[in-house]
């Protein structure tokens, strides 16, 4: 055996146990997956099941509640999304500008992050609670008005999103400080040598280079928000009146609540399709202006 | 050294399997091992999570005291996902002996194939009188004729009251006592009564499950979810003065705003006086100290008496050894007989005789929502039951919210849960065929 041969089998064998994990327990399901979404399967009647074709797309196209769905997951995305960029982007810029302490501060933003989603929505069910919560304590205290944070349509989503950022942002913000940390300081020196402001350094030279880094973040927080469950799941139970019920949610319940398991498997599917759509014209957009 | 070390470690390795034979050799004896063969061990899932569990471990205990020739093992599971588990163990043939189904989850269970008739509880020596069930909730378990599982509970939706609140408002019988209202006056009387405006502190009744609060009134005005052919009727003229009714509450302020959040937990905290909640809620009233409470059965708001209600029912799995079926039915009669200590968990028994008993009578609330039981509106019995629900509950979340009119809010839920039905008599014709 060569050289090259050895590297290669000896990489492969590193490989090995991802790979088996990974065909077992990614590929094979979404494979089935996919064969399920094109057959009529209900759990509690699984030797009636048939293959129906696209039935179950075009089911689920013409479903009021995969539309319900459909606008509750927008509606967090459009949400979550630009706001998980600017304040992770700012509280990336803050860490990097401390001198001391950065250790210990990032620490505690990215703490949030190592909780369960279940735990982190039962704390912040209590936080929001009308009556007692502490956020409408708080606001009792200094004199301003109580929200009904969860079981309210307009705030009911954006409380969703309150938590997925208090417990998402720390992730984010560790991503950016370490692209500004990347940043090679000759850059930043050669600008000051040349007479620039701190604002032209920072929209000509900083995000530029960030830019990569950026719509790393974009994409993985928009794929992150189509795919919102837990939080909802525990926060609203999916209300008031579904606003926060969102395509996740309305597939598991399809699935495990209703049993009908093909129906299930297409609307998983066409997430998939909304998030490849979203995620193509994105990098389309960034690499046009780029 | 070294070897001190070694002979320490083998010591202690001796002396544990030393132990553990010993240990294995007395369990063996003391428990009658040797003819564990004759031992049949049965397995019970339930969603019994809470201390009702606790009651249930307990009628357990002593019935496989009594039983030794019998070992039941009881599995709780929360009903949020107790029915994924059952019907995917129950289809792949690894379901328990026996299981708790609620009365209108069963024709989904049955069309999975799995659960068995549980006739043979009725007949033969030890039998249970089927006459000493209401006619009614055993109506909800039988298919073609047959007993589909048999009711150990049936627990309807009742009305709860804070006695020291609605004394202080002076909603007092006779005796001086809180009195618990009976007609929708007397209700509305005492929800105005008790509602301090002025603070926004107190509430004489709030709303707690929204849906199941409007399903309360509908069964008091005669309301159905479907008509005798198996098609939604959930615009009929019936449920709709129901929903106007509960929606009409909100609308003209009686009520905490649908945004408020108060409902139970306000009733505990000493913020609302009344709510309507299950029977089965008396068991978290039990854990808060001086808190004086009453249960009477909802109010006349329609033409009668009335409530929505369900049962705890015991389901046989299909495809028992004859060992194992007959343990089965002795432990299902076990535990109808026993359903007086059930009640403690905050049922009511469905067994008509163990209602007349003294010690039932003593249990306040039970006693009082029983009073319910004739007029006790089920859900529907449909293998759709999730769905349909879903779209029930979403009308009335737009009817209490005032976004559609109750009207409204049901015609467009009847057309949705019309379309569930056609849909699944589609993908399942062999079910509708009688």
């Amino acid at each position: 055996m060569t050289y090259i041969q050895k590297r290669n089998v000896t990489g492969w064998l590193f490989l090995a146990p991802f790979m088996c994990s990974f065909f077992l327990f990614v590929f094979v399901p979404v494979c089935i997956s996919l064969w399920l979404s094109f057959v009529q399967l209900d759990l509690t009647n699984a030797a009636q099941s048939k293959v129906v074709g696209f039935q179950n797309f075009s089911d689920a196209l013409k479903d009021d509640l995969f539309w319900k769905a459909t606008h509750a997951t927008l509606n967090y995305a459009v949400l979550m999304v630009p706001a998980v960029l600017l304040i992770g982007t700012a509280l990336g810029f803050g860490l990097y500008g401390m001198s001391r302490g950065r250790d210990l501060v990032r620490g505690l933003i990215y703490l949030p992050g190592m909780l369960n989603v279940a735990a982190a929505g039962i704390l912040w069910q209590w936080f929001f609670n009308n009556e007692f919560g502490l956020i409408n304590f708080t606001a009792k205290r200094i004199g301003l008005p109580v929200l009904p944070w969860l079981s309210d349509k307009a705030y009911a989503m954006p409380s969703v999103v309150i938590m997925s950022l208090w417990w998402t942002i720390g992730a984010t913000s560790i991503i950016i400080l370490t692209a500004l940390q990347q940043i090679p300081q000759m850059f930043l020196e050669a600008a000051a040598l040349d007479g620039a402001s701190q604002r032209q350094t920072t929209f000509k030279i900083v995000f530029p280079i960030l830019r990569p880094v950026l719509f790393f973040v974009f994409i993985t927080t928009t794929i992150g928000a189509f795919q919102m469950f837990g939080q909802a799941m525990i926060l609203t139970g999916g209300g008031p009146e579904f606003s926060t019920r969102g395509l996740v949610q309305f597939m598991f319940e399809t699935a495990f609540n209703g049993f009908r398991f093909g129906y299930g498997a297409a609307i998983s599917w066409l997430l998939f399709g909304m998030i490849a759509v979203f995620a193509v014209i994105q990098s389309i957009v960034v690499r046009r202006d780029s | 050294m070294q070897k001190s070390g070694n002979f320490n470690i083998r010591g202690l390795l001796g002396g544990l399997a030393v132990i553990v034979i010993i240990t294995g050799l007395l369990r063996t004896f003391l428990t009658g091992g040797f003819s564990a063969s004759n031992k049949v061990s049965i397995t019970f899932w339930n969603g019994f999570t809470g201390p009702d569990g606790i009651v249930m471990l307990d009628i357990i205990k002593e019935f496989n005291k009594e039983n030794p020739d019998i070992d039941v093992g009881m599995q709780r599971i929360p009903w949020a996902t107790y029915y994924n588990k059952l019907t995917v163990a129950g289809s792949e043939g690894r379901g328990p002996a026996l299981f708790i189904s609620h009365a209108d989850a069963i024709p989904r269970l049955r069309r999975a194939g799995f659960v068995d008739y549980a006739d043979d509880v009725f007949t033969g020596d030890g039998a249970i009188n089927p006459k000493d069930f209401d006619r009614y909730v055993l109506d909800r378990v039988k298919f073609n004729g047959r007993f589909g599982g048999v009711p150990l509970d049936v627990h309807p939706q009742g009305l709860y009251c804070d006695a020291d609140m609605l004394k202080k408002a002076g909603i007092i019988g006779p005796s001086g006592e809180a009195k618990v209202p009976e007609t929708k006056e007397e209700f509305l009387r005492a929800m105005d009564a008790a509602t301090i405006e002025r603070t926004d502190k107190q509430w004489g009744y709030a709303l707690t499950v929204w849906g199941a609060n409007m399903r309360a009134v509908m069964a008091q005005f005669d309301g159905k979810f479907l008509d005798e052919k198996g098609n939604s009727v959930l615009n009929c003229p019936e449920n709709v003065k129901a929903l106007e009714f509960v929606a009409g509450l909100t609308k003209k302020g009686k009520v905490p705003p649908p945004s408020n959040g108060l409902g139970w937990f306000g009733f505990r905290q000493g913020k609302v006086a009344m709510v309507w909640e299950g029977v089965y809620m008396v068991g978290d009233l039990t854990r808060v100290n001086s808190f004086h409470y009453l249960g009477g059965p909802i109010p006349v708001i329609g033409n009668h008496m009335g409530t929505i209600g369900n049962s705890h029912v015991m389901c046989i799995r299909k495809n028992l050894s004859p060992k194992e079926h007959d343990a089965v039915i002795r432990f299902v009669r076990y535990l109808s007989t026993h359903s007086l200590d059930w009640a403690q968990a905050g049922q009511i028994p469905a067994r008509v005789s163990l209602r007349s008993s003294e010690r039932f009578k003593g249990m306040q609330v039970q006693s009082a929502f029983a009073k319910q039981i004739p007029y006790v509106l089920f859900p529907p019995k449909t293998p759709v039951i999730f769905e349909f629900m879903l779209q029930m509950d979403l009308a009335c979340e737009y009817a209490v919210r005032g976004q559609k009119t109750a009207q409204k809010a049901l015609d467009d839920a009847q057309k949705e849960t019309q379309a569930i039905i056609e849909r699944d008599r589609r993908e399942h014709p062999e079910d509708y065929k009688s």
